[in-house]
Formats: structure tokens, sequence, C-alpha cells
């Protein structure tokens, strides 16, 4: 069985101890001979300790007895524990007895599994749009949905500043809470707030569209002249109420619809003309990154330089 | 410049990782650290926010002696480990027991600040906030120089006994960097209590 | 390498049969400190917490079954939750990982023993007596006030509750020095596990090709140091305030109530962690196995690893909007709180990667882990959607809540377990776990699962407070907290088999042989149980797959990796 025996051992740190049979660390074949292995000697004294422990809080909690206890029983399980470990390890040695039993596998065979690179890019858009097509999509439907909220504000109000003032309202309602009457005369600082609005909101749009429109080549004047507005104008109808109250209250869904698809024709045909360019997704990794690495990095001249 | 190839022998290249030991003692440190902020984030927090007083400004003396002493004792100790290094036992010996005696001179002056402020000031555990993050965030500390000291102190025994060796390096090396930890703490507390707190 | 170079001892013993008297048996089992043995330990005492941690759940569904019911008195309910938090978390979850850690990293890094054999022993010892110090609060916790009983101020035991005012008698107290015995003891598998990992592998076993268990232990051991430490910290803050009258929480003498929240939950948030890592280590050993293909992304799987644990340190406030924080607060602990998903996200993916184009083999440790991976993506969405500021402020304290962290814990922390258990008690024992009745017990889980936390969501959105005794008809929860009720009775089903599997495969279970999983890491080349030595000849490691490369030596590898 098993032998106490505490056998000086000057190794401290990494593997634990062992006694090879033979030297060497696992060139045996066939059957390898008993090997006598050291492991760490069993010992109570950890357990000791732990109840002690236990024992010195329990006695915060119930007497001082049971906490002396504790102390009695920690110091003897610490003195144990430093006893088993100084000045060297107790361990016992057992005899392993290591027969050869080969590691195999009852699915031998190796299936691959077959990529095909160019079938799974074949989602991804080869060419896209440079940035500045969706700004001057965005520039251009901006002009076009101005046009029409001006027709608007003519036809129903007889004024061309009621969409600008409504427009502006997202974020300066507070002249208008009393009388409706000046949502139709002329406000340089609603003016300049609505522009701003406006601006930002249709390049930023615009910039959208420079984006998807790749993603579904075949009819772009479709998704981004109908679908897209008309997506877009149901998401505001119920949410409008929250972001612009006083322009709900007096919205023409109609002509918003309207002035929308107009902004989406525009913005889509003027981004759908702009020249295409090559994305870089077939460029190795170290181009990308820009790492001058000959024999990877495409070599001057060729496709992809001019990005 | 010219190249060739030249055939390298195959041969058993060592197999080094990191030691027990340090890497136990380091982990140690880690949560003991992770401890010591906690309590010391309460210090910080509940500065100036006692109801009563006393308040810092008022009782605490800066404890420099004390601090002079914790920390020359890590230079000693690292002495010490050099010298049981290098084989020279005597100088160990006597390097080791200036660590643990200006260790104890220094748990010595804890105290006897303690029962300053105690019997003269007044200033208790439940007195106000301050009592309360002061003396569980020194004596959080002061807990740790104590088993470091009785560390220090089965050492030196053993030591004194002749049954610590140039061999015994790794274990008192390990021991040593425990020491250092607590020292580098008393920096930290030093700093919160006695010059910001104060 | 030739494929004959390692050579496994192989034998066909059984369980340590009892060689002498049960008194030498018993005496054999406490003074081990056989990383093995201490395993199992520590399975054995989680699996009893765990059916006790679940009677006391099943005592809150019945309460709240039916409006206006009076199945226990509001005073044993609020013990009941307090206990089944505490004891599900500190003494169910941690332990049985712990186990799991301790019996498996030194096989599958090829070594012998953990680094620190008895400080492990310790260190499960004061798990064990952590755990029955908080269970002797039922006899002891009256004190000397007559008032109490087990603790009940909730396993948050928000301050000031905690107060020696509100909390008479001694059970507040039980419920801190369990705590403190058992944190001591983590801390000590922490070092543990850390040192083994690192000071441990066997030759060749460079850290990039260890194995992701060892990998995931190894930083769930660093989180370990760096949590649990702060809540020793407060919890000896607590007993201060307690017993030597001092002011850490006390508001009356200027002290904070809210800094305990921040204390408690500096360690409360990165704890989920603690326990839902390892449930990815058990995932990431199955999977791969199952689908018969290497790991997906294996460095990209240890640096989100690495990177779950670091963001998971700076996320603790977002259980706390509701206390009114700072705007820059609230953004900082959304936007953390959000990017932890990113990591954990990049998991899934991977995992999703392992399984897709490989050849799935749906036994039973897979099943379990195909439910992991559905429902642990729902509980990060219900997650992202209380780490919104706005929602957590309407939903905080909900039965939402409730519904969503125990859709991480049960849904996925256990799902991961119990594939764990499936796929190792065969080395652990030598026999198989009976898969027919396993899969009864994935089914009835399943169902229970889904009946109980799918549920449990309704209720919450519509207004019912967790932790509450009972309620009124007519608020439209009356409904859908039966259907949670009806759900435990699968769950408490589905366990009850699991349990009578264990026992019934321990005796009549087929036998397992070395490898009934034709699986590539390191523990499957010993013998099942492994003997006390794990292995006779230290192994030498070329791969993350050295079992692949000997049963594949014309296609090893280490020519890839």
């Amino acid at each position: 069985m098993s032998t106490s025996e505490p056998k000086p051992e000057s190794e401290q740190s990494g593997q634990p101890a062992i006694d090879l049979g033979t030297s060497g660390t696992s060139a045996a074949t066939g059957s390898v001979p008993p090997v006598s292995v050291k492991l760490p000697a069993p010992t109570a004294w950890p357990f000791v300790l732990a109840f002690g422990l236990s024992l010195i809080f329990a006695g915060l909690l119930t007497s001082a007895a049971v906490s002396t206890l504790g102390v009695f029983l920690a110091t003897a399980g610490a003195v144990g524990w430093a006893c088993q470990v100084l000045p060297f390890e107790r361990q016992e040695t057992t005899q392993a007895k290591a027969e050869a039993a080969p590691v195999f596998t009852s699915r031998p065979e190796i299936a691959r599994i077959q990529t095909l690179p160019e079938m799974q890019r074949a989602w991804l858009p080869i060419e896209i749009y440079p940035v500045s097509a969706g700004v001057k999509g965005g520039l251009a439907g901006s002009v076009a949905m101005a046009v029409l909220a001006v027709v608007y504000g003519l036809i129903s109000q007889g004024s061309i500043w009621y969409p600008i003032n409504l427009l502006a309202s997202i974020v300066y309602a507070q002249p208008f809470q009393l009388s409706t009457r000046h949502l139709d005369s002329f406000h340089p600082e609603l003016l300049l707030v609505a522009t701003a609005i406006h601006l930002m909101t249709s390049v930023l749009v615009g910039l959208l569209y420079g984006v998807l429109l790749p993603m579904v080549p075949r009819r772009p004047i479709l998704l981004g002249g109908l679908v897209a507005p008309v997506m877009w104008s149901g998401l505001l109808h119920s949410t409008l109420g929250i972001i612009n109250p006083l322009l709900n209250q007096r919205i023409d869904w109609m002509w918003f619809v309207a002035s929308q698809i107009g902004f989406g024709v525009v913005a889509g045909l003027v981004v759908a003309h702009q020249e295409r360019v090559r994305t870089r997704q077939h460029m190795p990794l170290a181009a990308l990154a820009g790492i001058e690495a000959p024999g990877i990095v495409l070599e001057k001249g060729s496709k992809g330089e001019d990005l | 410049m010219s190249t060739m190839s030249v055939a390298i022998p195959e041969v058993e290249r060592p197999w080094i990782l990191p030691s027990k030991g340090r890497v136990g003692m380091f982990s140690l440190i880690t949560a003991e650290s992770a401890i010591f902020t906690i309590f010391v984030v309460a210090y910080i927090f509940y500065i100036g926010k006692s109801l009563t007083g006393p308040t810092p400004q008022q009782v605490l003396r800066l404890p420099i002696f004390n601090t002079i002493c914790l920390l020359s004792s890590s230079l000693t100790i690292h002495l010490a480990m050099r010298a049981l290094e290098s084989g020279n036992n005597a100088r160990f010996k006597l390097l080791w027991f200036l660590t643990f005696a200006l260790g104890s001179i220094f748990i010595v002056g804890t105290g006897r600040e303690w029962h300053h402020l105690i019997y003269d000031e007044g200033l208790t555990i439940s007195t106000n906030l301050f009592g309360t993050t002061y003396y569980s965030l020194v004596g959080l500390h002061a807990f740790h120089v104590t088993v470091g000291l009785v560390a220090l102190g089965t050492v030196l025994a053993l030591a004194l006994a002749g049954k610590v060796k140039q061999e015994h390096a790794y274990q008192t090396g390990v021991l040593s960097l425990y020491w250092h930890f607590v020292d580098a703490v008393w920096v930290v507390v030093f700093t919160v209590v006695y010059l910001i707190g104060r | 390498m030739a494929s004959d170079a390692v050579t496994i001892p192989s034998s066909t013993r059984l369980p340590q049969e009892a060689e002498g008297t049960w008194l030498e048996t018993l005496h054999g089992w406490v003074t081990t400190v056989d990383h093995k043995r201490l395993g199992l330990m520590y399975i054995g005492l989680a699996l009893v917490f765990l059916l006790i941690g679940g009677v006391e759940a099943t005592i809150m569904r019945i309460q709240l079954a039916v409006p206006h019911a009076h199945f226990v008195s509001p005073q044993v309910f609020n013990r009941m939750f307090t206990m089944h938090g505490t004891t599900m978390i500190f003494f169910v979850a941690m332990p049985i990982l712990f186990g799991f850690a301790n019996y498996l990293v030194p096989l599958m890094i090829g070594a012998r023993d953990m680094a620190f054999p008895r400080l492990n022993a310790w260190s499960f010892w004061m798990a064990a007596f952590g755990g029955l110090l908080l269970y002797f609060s039922f006899i002891g916790g009256d004190g000397l006030y007559g008032a109490g009983s087990a603790p009940d101020v909730g396993w948050w035991a928000y301050a000031p509750l905690t107060s020696p005012a509100f909390s008479k008698g001694h059970s507040t107290d039980y419920w801190t020095i369990a705590l403190l015995v058992s944190g001591f003891g983590s801390i000590g598998t922490a070092i543990n596990i850390l040192t083994t990992t690192l000071s441990m592998r066997c030759r060749g076993m460079t850290l990039g090709k260890m194995p992701l268990f060892a990998w995931l232990n190894l930083v769930m051991s660093g989180m370990v140091l760096i949590v649990i430490s702060p809540l020793t910290a407060a919890q000896i803050m607590l007993m201060i305030d307690r017993y030597l009258g001092g002011h850490f929480f006390d508001t009356q003498a200027g002290g904070s109530a809210t800094i305990w929240m921040h204390f408690f939950w500096i360690f409360g948030h990165p704890e989920v962690y603690v326990l839902v890592i390892p449930a990815f280590a058990f995932v990431s050993e199955i999977v791969p196995v199952f689908s018969r293909k290497a790991i997906f992304g294996y460095p990209v799987m240890v640096a989100a690893t690495v990177g779950i644990g670091f963001i998971s340190m700076s996320v603790w406030a977002h259980h706390m909007f509701t206390i009114g924080m700072t705007s820059y607060g609230n953004a900082f602990f959304v936007a953390t709180t959000m990017a932890i998903s990113v990591p954990t996200g990049i998991k899934i993916f991977n995992w999703l990667g392992t399984m897709w184009g490989g050849k799935i083999r749906y036994a039973t440790p897979m099943v379990f882990c195909l439910g992991f991976l559905f429902q642990f993506l729902i509980a990060g969405l219900t997650g992202i959607m209380l780490a919104a500021a706005p929602w957590d402020w309407q939903l905080s304290g909900s039965y939402f809540v409730v519904a969503h962290f125990h859709y991480v814990i049960v849904g996925g922390i256990l799902f991961a377990l119990f594939g764990a258990f499936y796929y190792w008690y065969p080395k652990m024992t030598g026999r198989m776990l009976d898969e027919v009745l396993g899969k009864w017990h994935f089914w009835l889980f399943l169902i229970g699962f889904h009946l109980t936390f799918d549920f449990m969501h309704i209720p919450g959105i519509l207004g019912m407070p967790r932790r509450i005794y009972t309620y009124e008809p007519g608020r439209g929860w009356e409904g859908w907290n039966m259907i949670v009720t009806i759900g435990v009775i699968f769950q408490a089903a589905a366990v009850l088999l699991f349990v009578a599997n264990l026992v019934r495969s321990y005796f009549k279970g087929a036998p397992a042989g070395n490898d009934p999983w034709d699986a590539w890491t390191l523990e499957w080349s010993t013998s099942s149980p492994p003997p006390a030595y794990n292995f006779a000849v230290p192994p030498e490691v070329k791969s993350r797959r050295p079992l692949w490369d000997l049963k594949h030596p014309e296609d090893p590898d280490w020519k890839y990796e």
C-alpha cells in the first residue's frame, strides 16, 4: 500500500515530485514498468484549522467558551499544518501500475468542411458608393422636400413659413403654446433652427441611402423612393406625438408622405448615379492593416491599389 | 554575408513554469489588496462626515518614527534574503532579527497611539465615523503586521535553532513578499489617514 | 512524435471500494488532500444544498400561486427568499463550480494534484462549515433577544435592515459569518486554481495550448480574488457596526446606506460572471466534442473571457439606477453594461461557429448545451433591456428582474452544469449516466423552466414587486403566478429524476471505459475514475487537443496551431 515517508526533497517549485522508474519523459512503448509516485500525504490539520476558525466566529454569537475552543483548535491546526510542510512536504509513495492502454478512436476518418470563399462573399456588396454620394443625394433630396413643403404651406395656409415654423417646433415649441397666429409669420431664429434640422436629417438619411442602396442594387428608386419613405413615415406616425406634439396636431399625412417620397426619389436618383467604388474586402488582412508585406500585399498597378 | 545551414541537434528544452509559491503569494496579495481597497475607499468616503468630534485634525499626530521603522524593515528583510541566498547565515540571522524587531516596534507604536487616542482623547470605534473608519483601517493593517510578525518570528526561531539554511531561501523569499506587501500598504494607509485625512 | 509515444495506465477498478470499516472510509475522506476526492465532496455538498434551496423556492412558489394565500407566515416567507438566494449563490453555485474545477483542471493540464493540496482541503472545509453556520441559524438565530431565527434581510442585506435596531437577535450575524467563513474558503480555492493553471502544466502545454476549460477557470479564479474580497471587507464592516457600535452603515451617525449597496454590488455583479464563466467552460469543452470539430476561434474565446473579466468589474451600479445617481454615472454604467454584451456575443458566435458544419451528436450533454445557448441568449437580451437606465427605473425590483436573472442562472448556468454532469460523470465514477432518463430529465426541466421563468416576466411588467408576500386578486397577476408555480412541479420532477439517475447509474450504469465520448482533452486518457496519481507518466502535449494527435497521427493538430 502506501508508506508515510518524510524524505527530504529539495525541489520546491514546479511539478510534484515524481520518481520515474525509467528516466526520460514519455519515450516508453508497450507496457510501462511500475513506477513509484509521490503524492502529498493525507492530513487532518486543514480540517482542524477550518473547524477552529469557524468556531472562533460562531463563538462571537454564542459564548466565549466556543471561541476559546476555536482558538485552541485553530492554533493546533496551524501548527500541525506547518509541521506537514516544514521543513519538507510530507509525502507518501504509491506504486503506479501503468499498463499500456493505447488511445484510439472508432472514427478514424476525417472530413474537411468545404468552403467556397466566393460563395460566402456573394451577399456582401462588392462595390459601394463613396461617402460623398450620400451627402450629395441628401442635399439634393432636401431641396426637393423643401420645395414640396413650401408648396404645401402656400396651398393650405397661404404662407411659406408655416411648415418651417412647424419643423422648428421640435426643439423650439414654446413661442407657439399661446396662439396659432404666429405660425404663419416669419421668425428668423426659427428659420435657422428649421434649416439646421432639415439639413442634418437630410444628410444623415442621404448617407443611409448611400449605404443601403448597394445592398439592393436592382431597384434603387423603388427602395429609396417608395419603400424607405413609407416606412419612415410609418415610424414617424407612431412616434411624432413624442417628438413634436405641435406638428402632430397639425400634420397632413398625405402631404407629408408626398414630400417624403419626393425626397426619396431625388436622393435615390442622385445617389444611384454616382460612380461606385470597389470595397477592399478581397484584399488580405496585411494590406488592409497597411502593413508592408511583400508577397502578401498586392503588387503595384493591380486592382485595389487605387483605393 | 553568407549563410549556411546548421543542423540544430534535438535537445531537451527545459520546461520552466512560474514558481508555485510566488504565484500563490501574489494571488493572496491581490485578494488582500482588494480588501484594503474597500476599507480605504470607505475611509476616504467618510472623511469629514463625522457628526461629532473629535476630528483627525484635533487628535492625530504623524507617526514618523513608526513609519521609518516599518519601511526600513523592508530594506532589512531584502538584505536578509540576499544574505541567505549567498549562504551567509550569521548575517541572515542578524538582519532577520532586525526586521522582526523593527516590525515589533511598529506594532508597539501603534498600540501606544491607540492607547493615547482611547484614554486621552476619548476616541473609540463607536465615537463617530472617524473612529469607526480609523480603527478599522489601521486595525486591519495592524492585524496583517501581527500575522507577518508571527511568521517572521517562527522563521527567526527556526533560524536560531539552526534549521534555516541556504536551500530555504525560496520559502523565506515568499514570506518576504508578504512583508513587502504589508509595508507597501502602510504607505497607502499613512497617506490616506495622516496626510489626506488630516 | 509517434502515436505510441504516450502510454496510458488503464485500470478497471471502480470507485474507491470500502477497504476497511466505514470509520476508516470516513477518516480517509476527512483527511484527504486529493483534488479528485475534494472535487467530489464539493459537488456532493452543493447537491445537498441544491435540494434544500430548491425546497425553499418551492415553498415560495406555493405561497405565491394564488392571491391571499397563507401557506407560510410573512416572517417565514422572508426567511425563505433570503435563505434561497444565499444558499443558491454561495453554497450551491460556487461549490459546485469549484468542485468541477478542482476535479478537472489538474487532469486537463496533466498534473498530479493542485498546487496546494492542503489549502485545497482547508478551502473545502471552510465552505462546508460556512454552510453549516448558515443553517445553524434556524436553531441558533434567536440569540439573546428571542427574536429572529433564520436571516430574513434578503440576500443583499441592505442597510439599514441589518442594523441592530431592525435586525434583532443573531440571524443576520449567522448570515454574515457564514459568508465570511465560506468567503475565505473561496479565496483559498481561487488562489489554488490560479496557481495550478499557471505553475502545474505538463510539458509542452503553453498558455496558448491550455484547454479552454482551464483558461476560463483561470480567469474565474482571478475574478474571485478581486470580487469576493470586497464582500469580505463589507461583512467585516457590518460586524463592526453590529458588535462594536461602528457607524459604517448607520445613517443616523452620518454613515451611508448607499455605500453598502456599492460594496455589495461590486461583489454582486462580477459574481454573476464568476458563476457563468465556468458554465462557459463546460460548454466550450462539450460543444466541440459533440460537434466533432475543434473549438472555433480559440484565441478570441480567451480574449473575450478576459475582456468579460475586466468589463464586469465596472458594471456594478446598474443594480442601483433607482438610487438616483448623476446622469454621468447612469450613462457610464449603461455604457459598460451594454459593452459587456459584446464579448459575450462573440462567445455565442464562436460556439455556433463550432457547430456549423459539424457532425452533431445529440447526446444528453449536448442537448443541455443547446438549451444553454438558446436560453443564455434570451437572458442576455433581457439583460440589455434592464441595462437601459429608463427601462430599469420602471422595472427595478419587479418580478421582471427576478425572471431575468433566473434565466441567466437556471437557463444558462444550471443547464450547462447539467450538461457537465452527463459529460464528466463517466470519468468520475466509471459508469455512464442513463441516456433515456437523461433525455426525460432534459425535456421535463426544459418545459418546467420555460413555464416558470418565461411567464415570470409578465407579472413583473404588470407591476408585481419581488419579495412580495402575497397579493390581491384582480391585478392580472394571479393566472401568471399559477402558471409559474405549475412549472415548478416539472422542474422538481426533473431534478428528482436527475438525482435518481445519479444514484442508479452509480451502481447499475453501463461501464464507461476511459474515453466514452471520443474526446480530446487529457482527462480522457486516464482510467475512469482516474487513479490517485492521475498519470503514471506525466504526459507531454504538442497541441490543444493532445488526444486528437494520438488518435489521428496522420493529421495532428500541432501542424496547424
